[in-house]
This record gives structure tokens, C-alpha cells and sequence, in this order.
């Protein structure tokens, strides 16, 4: 008897008490500032717009280009085939379709790096993964793939067969003369395609 | 053990070492409580002795206080929790076929090893017919996997399926346990035996 009074006690006040204080619906924070920072620093959160233009010339169904500039930036120019979702929206219920999922690589750009980045940083502070930055934005961007520079014919051959890619790449993706939008820094000018004379490339080699 | 061998800060062999360990003190609460005695354990379904129903609820009681209090202080994450997910037929249907042995026999599985360490002749019997029925199972599988994978439920809650949150469910719950402790006792003074 004596026992189960004091039993009693003791766990009749304690499930009052867990009855009366509401439950926490959200779920802890899934990443830490320190996985975060050693994240950034090692930069596997960049991708290059050389992969991206590979994947979209390749279309690739794992490949979701996500826009996080105002909506009019990207009225005026977007990647074909991205889908807006400004950055103030972003951790918006309507958008978590996208970001709560490891199946398909979402890849952020804006106009520079930081606006993508900073969206990258709040997604990732959420908790999910599988979410990249395109390195350069737009603006690099357009003086890589839309108006790709002509290297010299001595350079190396890697070199000529990038550039070769980038101009096919921005034909098919409605390349020509793009001038980027600005930003927060200084954009670099894009530069004109030089015109230079044809010159006899040096026969030999293997 | 949970997030030690997960994260690998012990390795599966030390998990064993642990598990021995933590099986010998859990045999010699079992003996210490007296639950070798198949008389003891049947007399729950007779009346005369309820102290199966004191202990497992005041278990159940423990851990549910103990994982909600560490849940509102966010020491434990409850969606990472595994929960057994539920068949709803095999479910009843074994448990119908539990109850029914363990009033037959006056053991369950666990209890039945820890008679069967003091030399209870009444626990190897009980064991050989749990290896028989064992036995009886797996070969006859094809004609029980359809009710065994029947009716798949998920995991859910009492407490959603009743409308109510959470806490409420659990206040309720110690509620009814300590009233089930004191119709316990009635029982014990209703049905009383001697000898047992």
C-alpha cells in the first residue's frame, strides 16, 4: 500500500505536468555551423557552369536549375529551362517539394556567388543536401558559355577543346551576345570574341 | 547499444560483452522478483497474484515519462525513434496464441530461460514445445505468410488515432496504470490462494 502511494506520488504530478506543457513541434537543427563551415571551405558545395551546360546540353533529368534572383531578373534573362524561387521565398512550404529531397541535384545560381550561397547556407542549415552552387552565377555564366573567349592557337589543347564545348554549349542554349546583370561588386566586362587572323597551326606532334 | 555501435565508438564484439552484461542483471531482477515461478506468473490470469501486471506497467510508465521529459527538455529526438511498425492480423492473431500459451504453460519465453537456469523441469518442457512451435513455423511459412504480412499499418500513434495530444495520452495512461494497481490488489484479496 505504502509503495504504491508513493509510486503514485511521484508519476501522477509528472504525466500532469508532461500533459500540460505543449509539445516542441520542431525538429532540431540537423547540421551544425562547424560541418557548415568545413563544407564551404572546401568548396563541394561549387559546381562549374562547364558541368552545368554539360548536364543541360546532355539533358540530364537529375539536373533542377533553380533561380533565386527577383522575379523580374528573371524575366528579363534566365537559363532556359531554370525555375525561379526568389530568395526571399525560399523556405517557403510551397518551394519544400524541391529542397526535402536527395533524388534530384537542385543548382542555385543568382548574379554573382552570394546571393546563391547564401540560399545555399539557409537550405542547408534545414538540413538538406543535395543542393549546389553554380560558381560565377550568371555573369560568369555569360563570359564562359554564352560569349566563350577565343584562346590563342598555342594554347594547350584542352584549353581549345573547353572552348569548343562552351561555344557549342551556348549555341544550343541560346548563347550569343549576353551582357551579364550587375552586382554588388563590380562585374568584370565580357570579353569580345577577338577576331584574329587564322593562323597555320604547327603540324606534328604524335 | 543504440548510437554506440551505430557510430562505431565500440565495436560489435564489445556490443556483445555489453549485452551478456546487461543479460545477467536482467535474469537476476527476474529471479529476484520471483517471475521463475510458473505459479506466479499464471496466478495473473487467476487473480491470485498480479505482480506480472505491476511490473511490466510500472516499466512502461518509466519509459514513456522518461522519453517524453527528455524529448520537451530536446535531449532526445522522437523521430529518429524506431518503432516497430505494425501487421494489424498477425498482431492479434499472435498475441490470441500467446496469451492462450502462456496461461497453458505459466511462462513467457524470457521467463521460461531464466526458470530453466535454476533447473526448473517445468520450463524445459516449455522450451522444447516454444522450439517445436518455432520449428512448426518457419517450415510452414507459405501457408502463414499472407496473414503475417497482412493489413501493413505504418507506425501509428493511440494518441492520433484518439484525436488527443501526446501528453494528455500519457497522463491518462499513469492514470490507468496506478488504478489497474489497486484493482491488482482487490484482485489479490478476492482470489487469494495459499499455496502458490
Amino acid at each position: 500500500m505504502n509503495m504504491r502511494l508513493k509510486l503514485a506520488a511521484v508519476f501522477i504530478p509528472l504525466g500532469l505536468f508532461i500533459a500540460a506543457v505543449p509539445e516542441t513541434k520542431t525538429k532540431a537543427v540537423k547540421s551544425s555551423p562547424d560541418k557548415i563551415l568545413t563544407e564551404v571551405r572546401s568548396n563541394s558545395h561549387l559546381i562549374t557552369t562547364d558541368v552545368v551546360a554539360d548536364m543541360l546540353v546532355q539533358k540530364d533529368p537529375s539536373l533542377v536549375l533553380i533561380d533565386v534572383r527577383s522575379a523580374d531578373e528573371f524575366d528579363a534573362y534566365h537559363i532556359p529551362g531554370s525555375i525561379n524561387i526568389p530568395i526571399d521565398n525560399i523556405l517557403a512550404d510551397e518551394w519544400a517539394g524541391y529542397f526535402d529531397q536527395s533524388a534530384k541535384m537542385n543548382v542555385l545560381y543568382s548574379n554573382g556567388n552570394s546571393k546563391a550561397t547564401e540560399a545555399w547556407m539557409l537550405l542547408r542549415q534545414k538540413g538538406y543536401k543535395s543542393n549546389y552552387v553554380m560558381q560565377g552565377g550568371m555573369n560568369y555564366w555569360a563570359e564562359t558559355i554564352m560569349n566563350p573567349e577565343k584562346p590563342a592557337s598555342t594554347s594547350p589543347d584542352d584549353e581549345i577543346a573547353r572552348y569548343n564545348f562552351r561555344k557549342a554549349a551556348g549555341g544550343v542554349l541560346g548563347g550569343g551576345a549576353i551582357a551579364p546583370a550587375e552586382t554588388q561588386a563590380a562585374a568584370p566586362a565580357p570579353a569580345a570574341v577577338p577576331s584574329r587572323p587564322k593562323k597555320k597551326r604547327a603540324a606534328g606532334g604524335c | 547499444m543504440g548510437p554506440l555501435t551505430v557510430y562505431e565508438i565500440i565495436s560489435a564484439n564489445t556490443n556483445l560483452v555489453f549485452a551478456f552484461i546487461i543479460g545477467i542483471g536482467f535474469g537476476f531482477v527476474l529471479e529476484n522478483s520471483g517471475f521463475s515461478s510458473s505459479r506466479k506468473l499464471a496466478g495473473m490470469f487467476y487473480g491470485y497474484d498480479t505482480t506480472v501486471l505491476k511490473v511490466f506497467f510500472t516499466a512502461a510508465i518509466t519509459a514513456m515519462v522518461g522519453t517524453l521529459i527528455f524529448a520537451l527538455f530536446g535531449w532526445l529526438d522522437l523521430s529518429v525513434i524506431y518503432i516497430n511498425p505494425t501487421y494489424l492480423w498477425s498482431a492479434i492473431l499472435g498475441g490470441a496464441v500467446m496469451g492462450a500459451g502462456f496461461i497453458l504453460g505459466g511462462f513467457c519465453p524470457g521467463t521460461a530461460f531464466c526458470a530453466l537456469s535454476i533447473g526448473k523441469l517445468d520450463a524445459l518442457a516449455f522450451i522444447g514445445g516454444l522450439f517445436i512451435g518455432v520449428f512448426l513455423f518457419a517450415e510452414a511459412y507459405p501457408v502463414f505468410e499472407g496473414i503475417y504480412k497482412a493489413e501493413f499499418m505504418g507506425a501509428p500513434f493511440v494518441y492520433d488515432a484518439l484525436g488527443m495530444s501526446r501528453g494528455v495520452f500519457a497522463a491518462l495512461l499513469i492514470i490507468a496504470a496506478f488504478g489497474m494497481f489497486w484493482l491488482g490488489e482487490w484482485s489479490e484479496r478476492k482470489f487469494p490462494r495459499d499455496e502458490y
